[in-house]
């Protein structure tokens, strides 16, 4: 019997991570340590699948320019697949769909406006998402994704704040706090062999799960409210079909299917970037 | 009568090469033909108000839309200064204009003999069409005046860009200030010549006016692009609307028309992105 998991690696979220220099690939210094960290946090998620059960896993580097992971630390896998680069038009859920049994989302992070550490959702020029009135985090919007296929989360690992914000809305997840943040550029950390035990077990644990975990969703209709960090990102998210001007930072768009909600909020985080002063 | 004027400078006399417009790099070159630019500007003016134009909103439209000297402008008109308008060229186009002048506008990306021809953004844009018509900046802006009501009267600039304007919008009265020679050089008017003809042409515009038809595009709108690059599509696809057509190819329709010319906008904005 196939046993299929999906998981979605973020680095923020991985223990140690304390600052963007760590996890900005263009670091020459500290990034390469960090990103094997995350890289053994994957495989110590894939270890704990496997022994749950698992027989095919494909992993979506979902962080910065999405290939971060070291393939040689991630061991010798016929069931495993890496999917690599971006941009992915479905960003950190790409290669999502029906057939997965369940998803594991890795060194996640808390949402922009949270007070831990390296709290954003997608990129600066987010200032705060919100689904259906409810403000949301990545986690979340990948774990809607997820949920529009039917598929269940199955273990979240981060820091204490999204891990914590996750159980709120899906009780059945394993969450794995490798770490509590001290405001926004500082942690109290387990080590990373530490985090790396935790997150085995605790994928296994979470494999044991599955009958009881359930698709998080949201109501449809969908509608989902972008506050921007400035005027000048809303302004250009405004030019795009179907976006509403709601208030002098903040846009709208409405949808009766969540994958389109979901690509409408990738590709408003994308244009954003257009607003630049200096030009 | 209130006049529109979208100020363009590729199709100012003597210019034929990117440092002498490029306002983001200071070039010594820029420097010098801003001045013309101005001056070409001013001309039109002059020509419009012999003609019994009044109020007059210049639409600075080039790069980062700042260029203008405005020491040398009239004290009595009002101009449009900056970057990343919802409606770029045409922004602030609106019922009240009695018709609208293009000056200094260039050709269309891949025109032959058009001296540096570009459409928005040449990094992204390879080639856009609306219902099956190609278009240049000129097509495009020309629509969205036509949305509101505002016919285009004067267009000044190299000859491929006058001939095709003409073509589209034969009301229109065109200055022909150079002829290129490929797409970087062009045998041209002196700026003096050039400014005098436009002021004529300005004012014979004004007086041909009551010829001149808004032009538009047939609704639903169809607008059809061709990116420059695939990854340039991967994003622009991502667009609420937008269809792929092919790796390169872009679509999308709508039955409003500033809907679909803000879509282009984002279109390059997004591109440029990739």
């Amino acid at each position: 019997m196939t046993m299929k998991v999906f998981i979605s690696c973020d680095m923020e979220g991985t223990a140690g991570v304390c600052s963007w220099n760590q996890v900005d690939p263009s670091n020459a210094h500290e990034y390469p340590t960090y990103r094997r960290y995350m890289t053994q946090e994957v495989r110590a998620a894939i270890e704990g699948a496997r022994e749950g059960g698992a027989t095919d896993i494909l992993v979506n580097d979902s962080h910065w320019s999405m290939h971060n992971l070291l393939f040689d630390e991630l061991g010798a896998d016929d069931g495993l697949r890496i999917l690599s680069g971006a941009p992915k038009p479905r960003s950190m859920g790409q290669g999502l769909d029906g057939s997965f049994n369940g998803v594991f989302l890795t060194g996640y992070h808390a949402k922009a406006g949270d007070s831990a550490a390296l709290a954003h959702t997608m990129t600066d020029l987010v200032y705060s998402v919100s689904v259906n009135g409810t403000p949301c985090s990545e986690a979340l919007i990948f774990a809607a994704l997820a949920g529009s296929y039917g598929v269940p989360v199955l273990l979240v690992t981060g820091d204490r704040t999204i891990v914590t914000e996750i159980a709120q809305f899906l009780p059945w997840a394993v969450g794995v706090a490798v770490k509590d943040s001290v405001g926004y550029t500082a942690v109290n950390s387990l080590t990373p062999k530490a985090a790396q035990d935790a997150i085995r077990a605790g994928a296994r644990e979470a494999m044991a799960r599955t009958g009881d975990a359930k698709p998080f969703t949201f109501d449809p209709p969908y509608e989902l409210i972008v506050e921007t960090a400035g005027v000048e990102h809303a302004d250009m998210i405004e030019l795009m079909p179907e976006f509403r001007r709601v208030g002098t930072r903040a846009v709208r768009f409405a949808a009766n299917d969540y994958r389109t909600l979901l690509r409408a909020f990738i590709v408003a985080t994308r244009i954003g970037a257009a607003a630049n002063p200096r030009a | 009568m209130k006049l529109y004027i979208s100020s363009d400078m590729e199709g100012v006399a003597g210019v034929c090469s990117w440092e002498q417009v490029d306002a983001r790099t200071p070039h010594p070159e820029y420097a010098i033909y801003r001045k013309y630019y101005t001056h070409e500007v001013c001309s039109a003016i002059e020509g419009a108000r012999a003609a019994g134009v009044g109020d007059v909103l210049v639409n600075d439209s080039h790069g980062p839309m700042r260029n203008l000297v405005l020491d040398d402008i009239p004290a009595d008109v009002r101009v449009l200064f900056g970057n990343r308008k919802p409606y770029s060229m045409v922004q602030d186009a609106d019922p009240s204009f009695g018709g609208a002048f293009f000056v200094g506008y260039h050709g269309a990306i891949g025109d032959a003999d058009a001296v540096l021809c570009h459409t928005y953004t040449p990094s992204v844009i390879y080639d856009v069409s609306i219902n099956g018509v190609r278009c240049s900046e000129a097509t495009l802006n020309a629509a969205l005046l036509g949305h509101v009501g505002v016919p285009v009267l004067l267009v000044t600039g190299d000859r491929t860009t006058v001939e095709g304007v003409r073509e589209q919008m034969p009301w229109v009265q065109g200055v022909v200030v150079k002829e290129s020679i490929g797409t970087f050089a062009a045998t041209s008017l002196t700026p003096a010549a050039a400014q005098r003809a436009i002021r004529d042409g300005a004012r014979a515009a004004i007086e041909n006016a009551p010829a001149a038809k808004p032009f538009r595009f047939d609704s639903p709108v169809q607008l059809e692009i061709t990116l420059a690059k695939t990854e340039q599509a991967d994003l622009v696809e991502m667009i609420p609307g937008f269809a792929r057509m092919g790796p390169r190819a872009v679509r999308f329709e709508h039955v409003d028309y500033p809907v679909v010319f803000r879509a282009f906008v984002a279109t390059w904005r997004l591109g440029a992105l990739a």
